[in-house]
């Protein structure tokens, strides 16, 4: 077989190219010299505002929209909640997809945990459904608000089933994926909050401040994952905060509580042994929607490429 | 400089005086302590109080339960540390199928298909007592609601990893329950250990049905007096039951005490299969009263209807094998049975109770109605 460029080709190529400072050579040398300055002024800022922590601890960072001021704050004195320093700490989850069997314990523990309203309709996670009929390339997605999968358990407000639709149909592949607040790192939603009711706590989660919520519902909005939802019952923005009155307990969230298959994976990134940790090094795992840029916390195993 | 602006920049001078004041005094003490937020805030939403206690909280009081569990296959997923099949470090735990957080337990709500309310105030003569039969308003399951425990994680579905123990309906059970042959605490099953299913030998039956039972019930399960059961497509399963029980002591009759008692188990087996295949007839109730009784049959039907509490299935049919089929029956026997309960001489944990809130009026027109349905 021969080579599209013979050798001859690309000899005589370099010769040409060598000679001289052409302008084109000249542009590009240009180039270079900016990036190098703007690399070192780049470092400099980085070395100048580590100065500023006085209290540095170990893999602690600065939380979404905090000013070194706070930023010294919150290390120097960190909220009194008992027993535990959110700056020891690093929150993160996996998500397991190919263990999910679609069971949805998940989605009730976390409605009796959290009192979030009973109906299909409101959650705070939840379960979708991906099926690959025969021969197609699209899936077919539903979760528990589809109206057949309310049908299937007799309209029922207080339980939630996928029904089993695709029993007598050829598949080529299905797979349930587990959802919820994916707890970015740059969350769309605080940017949007014009109150100041939803932020970014500085071990992870991002929360909602009830009493300061005036449920305009921008952030319902603002956040690319439908991971936020309005409690009108409570006239306040709803979301998962990864059950932060149980994770500052020393226990688990309650939907990683009940996953009877150990779908869900939580822990605390700082440690290396944690098995979240060992979760996100032992397996190859992805965010979702990445191009979004809002770093998520929540990583997945297993997903397909219509999963956003 | 014009007056005019004069008064316009004092204007808007006082307006961001005052707009100041109120930020300083409405602004939280704690605002922007961490951020653009109020700092108190999260040690408010981590001081909320978890409600989900986890599998070890149940252990104080059932201990019987638990140690079933921690031994069985919902819980020896994990035994070693090992993975094993798609379970693997919790294993459903108590919370998973009894949904509703154990922190609101014992002191307000009993726990989803849980017995214990009830506990203190019947009196438990039959140790296979199960959840459903309890009359506990919430807690009483339809057939239906029963299999859809188990059947939330182990229906056979698209979607479902192939480790997860799976279950095809159409080729596995039939109408039985999973709890008919599954401990759910410790699911698999210990076949040396278990009672054969009902699986009797019809033609085996007939011989002795011909002899020793045609007396009473009828060759063909018909009674020759209206105070006799009739047992032609009763459910096997309920009938062993009933053999069993007066073998036991646990139920008495003149007759059947005796008769039970020179049965085998096979041979129980056997009639009872030979029985359950026997067409049933509708012997017919006094139709005025029937239609009395239709109004106060609601109750009934969670059990001794085709759908359980779904409601609108077939009434007298019940929805599962334990149960005995009304339909069919003769009247003057189901208000014997009815007024037995009542009395004390016949004793079940859910018809006890039930029968003692009847009138005799009540107990006719019931009687009544279930002789009439359609028994097919």
């Amino acid at each position: 077989m021969k080579p599209l460029i013979s050798e001859e080709t690309v000899t005589t190529l370099k010769t040409k190219a060598e000679p001289a400072l052409t302008r084109r050579n000249f542009l590009g040398l240009l180039g270079k010299g900016v990036a190098m300055a703007g690399a070192v002024i780049g470092a400099g800022r980085a070395v100048s505002s580590e100065s500023v922590g006085v209290h540095e601890v170990v893999g602690a960072k600065r939380a979404f929209q905090q000013n070194d001021e706070q930023y010294a704050e919150s290390v120097r004195n960190p909220p009194k909640i008992p027993n535990y320093n959110w700056n020891d700490r690093q929150w993160a989850m996996g998500v397991d997809t190919d263990r999910c069997i679609g069971c949805l314990r998940c989605m009730e523990a976390c409605k009796m945990e959290n009192s979030v309203q009973m109906d299909a309709n409101h959650y705070r996670t939840w379960v979708e459904r991906y099926v690959y009929l025969e021969g197609s390339n699209n899936a077919i997605v539903d979760s528990q608000t589809d109206p057949k999968n309310i049908e299937n358990v007799g309209g029922s407000e207080t339980k939630f089933r996928f029904d089993n639709r695709y029993k007598n149909v050829k598949v080529d592949k299905a797979f349930f994926v587990p959802k919820l607040c994916n707890q970015c790192e740059h969350p769309s939603c605080v940017q949007v909050c014009p109150t100041g009711a939803t932020f970014k706590a500085k071990d992870g989660p991002v929360l909602i401040d009830t009493t300061y919520c005036i449920g305009c519902q921008y952030c319902v909005q603002a956040c690319p994952y439908g991971a936020r939802s309005f409690n009108e019952a409570r006239g306040t923005a709803e979301k998962c905060n990864w059950c932060y009155h149980r994770i500052t307990k020393g226990l688990n969230p309650a939907c990683v509580e009940v996953c009877p298959t150990g779908t869900r994976i939580f822990g605390d990134r700082s440690d290396p042994q944690s098995p979240v940790s060992l979760f996100i090094r032992n397996n190859h795992v992805q965010v979702l929607k990445p191009e979004m840029g809002n770093a998520p916390n929540v990583f997945y195993k297993g997903t397909d490429k219509e999963v956003v | 400089m014009p007056k005019h602006i004069v008064r316009l920049l004092a204007l808007i001078a006082i307006i961001a005086t005052i707009a100041l004041f109120a930020k300083s005094f409405f602004r939280a003490d704690s605002f922007y302590q961490y951020g653009h937020y109020r700092g108190n805030a999260v040690a408010e939403i981590a001081s909320k109080i978890p409600k989900l206690q986890g599998s070890a909280s149940c252990q104080s009081c059932h201990k019987e339960v638990y140690e079933q569990w921690t031994t069985g296959i919902h819980r020896k997923a994990t035994k070693d540390n090992q993975i094993q099949g798609v379970v693997y470090k919790y294993g459903p735990g108590c919370e998973v199928c009894h949904t509703g957080p154990a922190g609101n337990h014992p002191a307000k709500t009993p726990m989803p298909l849980s017995i214990e309310d009830k506990i203190t105030t019947i009196t438990h003569l039959n140790p296979q007592l199960h959840v459903a039969n309890i009359p506990g308003r919430k807690l009483l399951l339809s057939p239906d609601d029963m299999r859809g425990v188990c059947l939330n994680c182990h229906e056979k579905m698209v979607g479902r990893p192939d480790e997860q123990k799976q279950i095809d309906l159409d080729t596995h059970s039939g109408k039985e329950l999973c709890v008919k042959c599954h401990n759910p605490h410790s699911p698999k099953i210990n076949f040396a250990a278990m009672q054969t299913v009902n699986n009797g030998d019809a033609e085996a039956g007939k011989k002795l049905a011909t002899t020793i039972c045609a007396s009473c019930h009828g060759a063909e399960g018909k009674s020759i007096t209206p105070a006799f059961p009739n047992l032609a497509g009763q459910h096997a399963d309920f009938m062993v039951d009933s053999i069993n029980a007066f073998k036991a002591g646990a139920r008495k009759s003149d007759m059947m005490s005796g008769i039970a008692a020179t049965l085998s188990d096979a041979d129980a087996r056997n009639v009872a299969a030979y029985f359950s295949r026997a067409n049933c007839t509708v012997t017919g109730g006094d139709k005025a009263k029937a239609e009395l009784g239709k109004a106060k049959a609601a109750n009934c039907a969670a059990c001794h209807g085709a759908k359980g509490l779904r409601g609108n299935g077939a009434p007298g049919i019940s929805g599962g094998p334990m149960w005995p089929n009304l339909a069919g029956q003769n009247a003057e026997y189901l208000a014997n049975a009815l007024k037995m309960f009542q009395d004390g001489t016949r004793n079940h944990a859910v018809m006890t109770t039930l029968a003692k809130a009847l009138t005799a009026e009540d107990i006719d027109q019931l009687a009544a109605y279930f002789a009439s349905v359609s028994c097919k």
